[in-house]
């Protein structure tokens, strides 16, 4: 049982990672992207590059993951993040797509459709990180990490840029402040940070393939966000948990036909979307919280 | 010969392409709406296609008439249960937009759980393709689907200038304000605006059962591609809509000669992305100041 | 015909000295700027000088606000010049224009709404992009300082936590002042800064405004409000339908006959 729990706990940090990262540029810079996915399997295919050339040692796998996925995410973000927000949308979508065709097709790198198999078990300064245990606590430490990088960057200077060009972009603008690049800046820690779940995953499930890093997931990515609650630390920490631990808990639930149980959550998650962007789109987190005085 | 042969076939995608990207650029350009679930519209339409002729049995006609409903039943029971309300509340765009998106994994959802998650298709002699000319293969449909998406296209022009609802329409695309001073209901106007947008779906989607066949997934496909062709032939602009879907439609068969079917969708997208950074008022579209 | 200086008084506030006119600053030669077929800016040219108080008076639609946004980049012009100490800016971009030290605010405010009092006036300071600002924490608490003194200047100290988006309209519109008083603009450009506050709050805020010319800040204010017009301008610029009709001294100007007649409305 309890290796059982600390499996789901491992996905729940590693879709929590993945959460807080989207909830930075979401619901601080006001960027809506739907290829957080595509930067998830980027750093899952680095880190099995390296596992499977290189070593298995995690300790080089996450920083080559981070670089290039900001690499990346910079050279897509400076044409896209010129243009109105609304557009923005359609070129991550764009993004999203064009990324999975690649990873579908470059065969040397990612495996084509059928992947890689046979990651190595993960090593820290020789000490070797094997099964659900030890990796729940590497994941748990990443995602504290992470968390606290991230509450320290909002509270900052950046995150007040962040913030005002989020309110109002012509002022931002009659203040000095440089739009382009602040947020560009943000995509590339988003994507960057959004990398470590994708060294998490491909080191501990030591599997990658294409199937992980689609539109739906990049979907059930903004889901996690949105029902947690954006423009807060814990809302998407929530959102993460309640969406990786549904699943599980719908397989307890006598007579649901098992080959249906998929379209299920996909339902009751599509309709809590819907449901709270009527009635509560601030997110689950705003009913814990009293009213908010300042973010 | 292989290229005349991609070209009709790429010319029938086309005409789909553009009666879906033409409804939702409809939408977005008078009611400012990120109808994200217009893919659920289509899916809808389909099945509701299917069934009543494969399932059902009845005529084709009958089978329109029901997809009809079904489409204008969701597309305007959607504006008024959800979009409305979140209007009236907070008009985010992403707020509208992830609700739109919800109600697209709801859609698929129940779909794949009615009737599977496989293809659908109901053949007619009408997608029997006929050898032309040796080496070219044509079906009457193509000149169906060409004939019937002119149809449409000349019927919504006609409303749009002529009938005093389309008059009002195009004002609530500039001004929604001024709409409400000469006495007119903007409310009542987009729920006429997703109506006809949600009509326009309809041929689309039993083109593609006819020709291609339909499954729960292909909503998805079809949103993308409505949105692409939609900011390509310039927010606001139906004709600019139309024309793009037939050109997205196009180049991604013509792809086919160079690349792998599975690169057909990045082909797309990349025409949007060259779109979006060097003319991203697209091919029509009213280039705003900011 | 109405003589404005005989209807409005001036309110009890004296005029200042008229200050002595110092190097051009900021020099708008023959600029236009048309929409569609509307010319909303024609043939404009205008001197605002060093140390000088300018008001831009003129009927709603003039294109004052236009005006506004063609000098900061916000806008391109169809022709015509902007230069900012002997050099052309047309063409740059706002945010480079307002580091040369052109500011301004707007009509409709565009405060932080999500953010507190004392960010908005905080990320004003904060320049670079990066996540680390120059200079390190000794700067870090100079800018806090420098905010606390001008939350105090614009009596928003007990506010300092409260949104922007749940102030009282006075509030606000201080908050707007806080704003531009946190840059090192050398110009500030007013977009009709301080129209409808309540009596009280208005003396507050000329008040605060004298304060800051005094401290040497060029101003060019666009303003229906003829008391500030008066006690607070050096010079006047009369805009109608987009043509500069007159710049002069006020006095002149508000004696005008035929620029009241504009003004009210009452058009030959």
């Amino acid at each position: 049982m309890t290796s059982y729990l600390l499996n789901i706990l491992v996905f729940v940090c590693i879709n929590g990672i993945l959460a807080v990262t989207l909830n930075f540029i979401l619901g601080y810079a006001g960027i809506f992207s739907l290829a957080h996915a595509a930067f998830f399997g980027i750093g899952a295919y680095v880190a099995a590059n390296v596992g499977l050339h290189v070593g298995p040692s995690i300790l080089l796998a996450m920083p080559a993951a981070m670089i290039v996925c900001a690499l990346l995410s910079v050279l897509l973000a400076l044409p896209a993040l010129r243009v109105r927000g609304e557009y923005f949308v359609a070129a991550s979508l764009g993004l999203q797509i064009i990324a999975v065709s690649v990873f579908a097709e470059w065969h040397s790198v990612t495996g084509g459709l059928g992947g890689l198999v046979g990651i190595p078990v993960p090593e820290i300064f020789g000490f070797r990180i094997a099964g659900a245990g030890p990796m729940a606590v590497l994941s748990l430490a990443m995602l504290a990490l992470i968390s606290g990088f991230l509450a320290v960057l909002t509270r900052s200077s950046f995150g007040r840029n962040l913030m005002a060009i989020r309110d109002s972009e012509s002022a931002s603008l009659a203040f000095g402040k440089r739009i382009a690049a602040t947020k560009v800046l943000s995509v590339a820690i988003s994507a960057g940070l959004a990398a470590i779940a994708g060294v998490l995953y491909a080191f501990y499930v030591r599997f990658v393939n294409t199937e992980s890093f689609m539109l739906d997931t990049s979907i059930l990515l903004m889901a996690m966000v949105i029902i947690g609650g954006t423009g807060s630390l814990w809302g998407p920490i929530l959102g993460a948990t309640l969406i990786t631990l549904l699943p599980p808990v719908l397989s307890y639930v006598p007579y649901l036909p098992p080959q249906q149980v998929g379209s299920i959550q996909q339902i009751i998650y599509g309709m809590a979307m819907i449901l709270l962007m009527v009635f509560q789109p601030s997110g689950l987190v705003a009913l814990f919280k009293r009213k908010e005085k300042s973010q | 010969m292989l290229i005349l042969q991609l070209l009709l076939n790429g010319l029938q995608t086309g005409m789909l392409y553009a009666l879906t990207a033409a409804g939702f650029s409809l939408i977005f350009g008078m009611t400012r709406i990120f109808h994200a679930a217009h893919g659920a519209t289509f899916v809808i339409a389909a099945y509701a296609y299917w069934h009543i002729t494969s399932l059902a049995g009845l005529p084709w006609w009958v089978a329109a008439l029901g997809a009809t409903m079904a489409a204008v039943i969701f597309g305007a029971g959607l504006y008024l249960t959800v979009y409305r309300r979140i209007q009236r509340s907070e008009a985010s765009f992403f707020t509208v937009f992830i609700a739109a998106f919800g109600a697209v994994v709801v859609v698929q959802n129940v779909i794949s759980m009615i009737y599977g998650r496989g293809f659908v298709s109901s053949s007619t002699p009408l997608s029997r393709a006929k050898e032309l000319i040796p080496g070219l293969y044509v079906a009457p449909l193509i000149w169906v689907s060409v004939a019937v998406a002119a149809v449409f296209f000349g019927a919504m022009a006609l409303l749009l200038k002529r009938t005093r609802l389309g008059v009002a329409m195009r004002a609530l695309a500039d001004n929604p304000e001024l709409v409400r001073v000469y006495g007119l209901d903007p409310g009542r106007i987009s729920l006429m605006v997703f109506v006809i947008g949600s009509i326009l779906v309809v041929p689309a989607a039993i083109i593609q059962v006819i020709a291609t066949g339909a499954n729960p997934a292909v909503g998805h496909h079809i949103v993308m591609i409505s949105l692409a062709a939609s900011i390509v032939g310039g927010i606001g602009s139906l004709s600019g809509a139309a024309i793009a879907g037939i050109l997205i439609g196009v180049a991604e068969t013509l792809a086919l000669l160079v690349v792998g079917s599975q690169w057909t969708e990045a082909v797309s997208f990349l025409i949007l992305f060259v779109f979006i950074i060097v003319r991203p008022a697209g091919i029509f579209g009213r280039a705003h100041a900011h | 015909m109405t003589d404005v200086a005989q209807v409005v008084g001036n309110g009890g506030l004296t005029p200042e000295v008229r200050r002595e006119a110092g190097e051009v600053l900021l020099e708008v030669r023959n600029l236009n700027k048309s929409f569609g077929g509307l010319a909303a800016i024609q043939d404009v040219s205008l001197d605002l000088r060093a140390g000088v108080v300018t008001t831009l008076v003129g009927p709603n639609g003039a294109g004052k606000t236009t005006l506004f946004n063609l000098i900061t980049g916000h806008l391109k012009p169809d022709n015509g010049s902007v230069s900012w100490r002997g050099h052309d800016i047309i063409g740059e971009k706002p945010w480079q224009i307002a580091r040369r030290g052109i500011c301004r605010t707007f009509q409709d405010l565009r405060l932080f709404e999500h953010m507190t009092v004392e960010d908005n006036v905080l990320t004003v300071m904060e320049q670079s992009f990066w996540p680390v600002q120059p200079g390190g924490f000794a700067k870090a608490r100079a800018r806090r300082a420098r905010v606390h003194e001008i939350l105090e200047e614009t009596h928003l100290s007990d506010k300092a936590r409260i949104r922007a988006i749940d102030l009282s309209y006075a509030e606000r519109k201080f908050l707007s002042l806080a704003r531009i008083m946190a840059t090192d603009g050398v110009i500030w450009l007013l977009d009709e800064p301080a129209s409808g506050l309540d009596p009280r709050s208005f003396e507050l805020f000329v008040r605060l405004l004298r304060q800051n010319v005094a401290r040497g800040i060029t101003v060019c204010i666009i303003e229906h409000n003829l008391d500030v017009v008066i006690s607070l301008s050096d010079r006047v610029a009369f805009l109608d339908r987009g043509q500069l009709l007159a710049e002069d001294d006020p006095e002149t100007i508000l004696k005008d006959p035929h620029l009241a007649a504009i003004y009210f409305g009452e058009r030959a």
